[in-house]
């Protein structure tokens, strides 16, 4: 990074933290300080949802993703736009209605405070751990960039989103993701035009996705089903539709953001706005990792995109290995290179013989690639100590290397106000259930709203401190991305399942939903411990377990259910 | 007085209207990212 780079990305870091000041108020209640006085309208319930749910990470390592594994991860937002419809139908009025701090509190409405407490136990749980990543994938990248060590990045990233949200609370974040997502939006669609213009000349943009597609970088669409493999479109529709149900409905990071909608439509009416742009805007986001592959193939890729492993490497008794695999890589890419040519060419000529003979060679060649950085990766392992994955370093590293000064501060920029954005949402949520579900009603009952918005502020701060450890941990995961799905599904599916007992089993009791509840995650836990199933599909296993062992038990073992009306 | 229309945009009059849009934008989607994965596979 230049001085263009580092002065474009102080200043955009300066004005957020600095908006997000500026926004705030003086908050006297809870509602205040945690819901923005229910006062905000549907552009920023949209922007601010968006924002939460499109950490770091989606810019980070979708890219990558898209660059080994091609589009097809763009099948898991699916679900979103039909869990955003039943949100709008069931969850948002009911919530609306109650009014509402936590989406914990109408547990015990329902059924009883153990319910609520198991549920808010298991959110705090999930979302403390997910965080701890969402904050080490900008360390990662400072980490890279500055050659610091990952311990003061980790610190550096977690503690300068704290300052606003601590003192302006829910109003500031609302403002700042608002301006996040603008500027993020920008230097996005800044790079994907970028990696277009440094094609090289006789490749048009039709070209290169041709190029890419030619080696299995555009499979967005699976429709095989098979329930071994991660993504495919019912992978995405029915897991992907528990787990973006369960996370918008349940996960208090989201329900804290559109319960500051001034009305029940406009809570709505953000949701719904979310359910149209999120699968575009991811799909552009991969589009852009294709794109890079694409260029790579007119360029020579880095074996490894991390540098501080093969700069690591150097000296040590595997560097002759490593250097080995390098020549092979080299020539292998030069190879492959003139085969690419011979594509383009046969391409513009339509000619379909030369374009199968060229897939075939390709694809080939792309397996040995894939063969060679594999092995590089094992050699890194050893070489180090530490486990290595460089696909959360590719998009980084070509923004690195080639893109021009200014613009590379605009995208380290992009990487850290997305972090900012889902790690604010995610501390307040924490904060809020920490206070609202366990300090207010059952620690400290009856004190003042002051002495609550107070002790908000350092459970903030609390959590944001804790979070910054697990990140301290992260880097033992592979694909981000991934890790931070895999733990939702962890815990979103029962999460759901207790919720929708409490929506649409009304005869079924407290007892029965947490005793089903508890059964229900041992299940879901021993299923990923003993590889049962691709990580989607536990969201709905939790769900209907939860709902099927607590309709038995309730059948074994009846108990009289509260009944709920809306205001109560 | 909060009515139930409060908040919906101008191109529906219902919400109803507005979750069935909702649904037809995801199935042309996916068969726009159909139509994407052959052509370009």
């Amino acid at each position: 990074m230049n001085w263009l780079d580092w002065i474009v990305l102080l200043l955009t870091l300066v004005l957020i933290v600095g908006y997000g000041i500026y926004q705030s108020k003086r908050d006297r209640t809870i509602s205040s300080y945690l819901l923005a006085d229910r006062s905000l309208p549907w552009y920023h319930i949209t922007l601010s949802v968006m924002a939460t749910q499109a950490s770091a990470i989606t810019f980070l390592s979708a890219p990558g993703q898209a660059y080994t594994d091609g589009m097809r991860f763009v099948q898991f937002y699916f679900g979103l736009p039909l869990a955003m419809v039943v949100l709008c139908i069931t969850f948002v009025p009911k919530f609306h209605n109650l009014n509402l701090v936590t989406a914990y509190e109408f547990l015990e409405k329902r059924f009883d405070l153990r319910t609520r407490g198991l549920t808010s136990f298991l959110f705090l749980l999930q979302r403390a751990l997910s965080t701890g990543l969402s904050i080490y994938a900008p360390a990662l990248i400072l980490s890279s960039i500055l050659g610091w060590d990952i311990l003061h990045t980790n610190i550096l990233s977690g503690s300068a989103v704290l300052l606003y949200t601590v003192i302006g609370g829910a109003r500031a974040l609302s403002y700042t993701h608002l301006l996040q997502m603008g500027i993020v939006t920008l230097g996005m669609v800044a790079a994907g035009y970028m990696v277009v213009r440094m094609l090289p000349p006789q490749v048009s943009f039709t070209d290169a996705l041709h190029v890419a597609g030619k080696m299995g970088k555009t499979n967005a669409i699976d429709f095989t089903f098979d329930l071994s493999n991660r993504y495919n479109v019912w992978s995405g529709l029915i897991g992907g539709f528990f787990l973006q149900l369960s996370y918008f409905g349940t996960d208090q990071s989201q329900v804290g953001r559109y319960l500051t909608g001034s009305t029940v439509g406009q809570s709505r009416l953000g949701l719904a706005m979310n359910g149209l742009l999120k699968i575009p805007m991811q799909f552009l986001i991969l589009l852009v990792g294709a794109l890079v592959f694409a260029f790579y193939q007119f360029e020579t890729p880095p074996l490894h995109f991390d540098r501080l492993p093969v700069q690591k490497i150097q000296g040590t008794e595997f560097s002759g290995a490593y250097k080995l695999l390098e020549e092979k890589h080299e020539e292998l890419q030069l190879a492959k290179r003139a085969e690419v040519i011979r594509l383009d060419e046969a391409l513009d000529t339509d000619d379909k013989a030369a374009i199968d003979a060229s897939r075939q060679v390709l694809s080939a060649a792309e397996k040995e690639l894939q063969q060679l950085r594999s092995e590089a990766g094992d050699l890194l392992t050893k070489a180090t100590g530490n486990a290595t994955n460089d696909v959360n370093y590719i998009f980084l590293r070509f923004i690195t290397d080639y893109l021009p000064a200014g613009l590379v501060g605009l995208l380290i920029a992009v990487i850290l106000l997305a972090c900012m954005g889902s790690v604010a949402s995610a501390y307040q949520s924490l904060a809020s259930t920490t206070i609202v579900d366990f300090y207010k009603r059952i620690f400290a009952k009856d004190k003042s709203e002051q002495h609550y918005v107070a002790a908000s502020r350092w459970a903030t701060l609390g959590w944001g401190i804790f979070c910054m450890i697990v990140a301290q941990y992260a880097s033992r995961f592979g694909s981000m991305i991934e890790a931070v799905n895999v733990l939702g599904s962890l815990f979103y599916g029962v999460i759901l399942g207790i919720f929708l007992v409490a929506f649409y089993f009304r005869k079924i009791g407290a007892r029965a939903v947490f005793l089903g509840a508890v059964i229900g995650e041992i299940f879901v836990v021993v299923s990923y411990i003993r590889d049962l199933t691709a990580f989607l599909w536990l969201n709905l296993i939790g769900c209907v377990l939860v709902i099927a062992f607590a309709r038995i038990i309730e059948w074994a073992w009846p108990q009289a259910s509260k009944q709920l009306t809306d205001g109560e | 007085m909060i009515k139930p229309e409060d908040g919906l945009p101008p191109f529906v009059s219902s919400w109803r209207q507005l979750y069935i849009l909702v649904i037809t934008v995801l199935v042309l989607l996916i068969a726009l990212f159909y139509w994407f994965t052959v052509t370009f596979e």
